[in-house]
């Protein structure tokens, strides 16, 4: 059961396009557990087409429509690419940016509790999974910009409440917030922020940079 | 504050979910219907006049969409003709009692810029690789295929100063704050317009009771 969705506005940016890439895997990632934000995403299509509708007609280069014409017998007909299936649940938008299941990441330590695998960065944007054993505390930290959260397996709490599988949360710069990851099986989330984060012990601070956060 | 960010802002969905789907299946829209059946044509006969049919009425909206997302002529010229080629290909895709020829341009035409001119992928859902769990799969089947056409409607009769927000939204690729420096307001005003517009847009939907 989803308790905590992407806003109206980040919802927006993904239908319009507008959102960036490690922003659409979240709200992407998010969408593959939660049939009422499909179907936010899909009336947020709709309005797109009845804009594109409204919009006033582009001329057109002269000799357009011969040309597609004439292009139509030498293109094939698409055919959807064949499904590698997740033996692990692993969402499906996930599973290029991992190359294959959640259970091939290869994680690298951050301590004895906590572990990281970078995904891709761009600019000052960065995507990453996170794992931490149950009980394990990412101490308390802020943010240089926004950090945008979808729990993949197990749950967290923070200051805010609890989250579980397909929860997402934005933390918006300036928030600060200490995550513990809930008892059971170990808690994996993907984790985008848009800036560095802020440790708020000396110790993180020094340590942050050495594992490139 | 974050309570606030964080809730969902389309809590009117739920009641939808349980009305029986017969209720909300209005008649669609004629001009809905003539292009679906255009597609249906080209899907099922190849049909060439009916494709062409389609190119006149979309090519020249998809080249204007793509002008206001920042494209220089030429590359809106040559991504408009590639968009409606990418419709040759996928018209065997195509569901007309879920979706509009429009809508599905509209997301064939956002994802070419951005792989052209963002050079980035955009990540998608893969519609048939849901989790389990993730809710039942008849709530998929409650998108309307004339959702479009009552969005169309329903934006004639908003107010010009929600209509830019939302185009602008929409269009410019750029963040609200961007938007309200452009156009000279507050940055809670682009957002205020923005929201009033958008809840009145859902109400043409029907999701509030």
């Amino acid at each position: 059961m989803i308790h905590h969705h992407p806003s109206e506005d980040l919802l927006l940016a993904y239908a319009a396009g507008a959102a960036d890439e490690a922003i659409s895997l979240i709200v992407a990632t998010h969408m593959t557990y939660c049939a009422i934000c499909r179907l936010r995403g899909k009336k947020l299509d709709s309005l797109g087409g009845a804009l594109l509708q409204e919009l006033p007609p582009a001329a057109l280069d002269a000799g357009a429509l011969d040309n597609v014409l004439a292009r139509l017998d030498s293109v094939t007909p698409y055919e959807r690419p064949k499904r590698a299936v997740s033996r692990d649940g692993t969402p499906a938008p996930l599973r290029a940016y991992i190359g294959g299941d959640l259970s091939t990441v290869r994680w690298r330590k951050m301590g004895p509790r906590l572990a990281y695998a970078p995904l891709f960065k761009r600019g000052n944007v960065t995507a990453r999974l996170l794992k931490g054993v149950p009980g394990a505390d990412s101490g308390a930290h802020s943010h240089h910009g926004s950090e945008f959260t979808v729990v993949l397996q197990g749950g967290y709490t923070d200051v805010t409440g609890g989250y579980g599988p397909g929860d997402l949360q934005m933390m918006e710069d300036g928030m600060s917030h200490n995550v513990v990851a809930d008892p059971g099986e170990d808690c994996i989330n993907l984790a985008v922020t848009t800036g560095p984060l802020k440790f708020e012990s000396l110790l993180q601070r020094i340590a942050a940079p050495l594992f490139g956060f | 504050m974050l309570a606030h960010a964080l809730r969902p802002s389309f809590p009117v969905l739920r009641p939808a979910f349980r009305r029986p789907a017969v209720l909300l299946r209005l008649p669609m829209k004629p001009e809905v219907l003539e292009m679906n059946a255009l597609l249906g044509r080209v899907a099922a006969e190849r049909d060439r006049t009916a494709f062409a049919a389609l190119f006149s009425h979309f090519a020249p909206r998809v080249k204007a969409y793509l002008l206001r997302q920042g494209a220089p002529a030429s590359l809106a010229e040559d991504l408009a003709q590639e968009a409606l080629l990418n419709l040759w290909r996928k018209a065997h895709l195509f569901d007309p009692a879920k979706a509009s020829v429009g809508t599905w341009l509209f997301t064939i035409a956002r994802n070419l810029r951005i792989d052209a001119i963002r050079r980035e992928k955009r990540p998608e859902l893969d519609p048939e690789d849901f989790m389990p769990d993730s809710g039942p799969a008849a709530d998929e089947g409650l998108v309307q295929a004339d959702d479009e056409a009552r969005l169309r409607l329903a934006l004639k009769d908003l107010p010009a100063d929600q209509i830019q927000v939302v185009e602008l939204s929409f269009f410019a690729d750029k963040p609200h704050s961007q938007i309200a420096t452009e156009l000279g307001i507050p940055l809670g005003t682009v957002k205020s317009r923005l929201r009033l517009a958008m809840s009145r847009l859902k109400r043409a939907l029907g999701d509030a009771e």
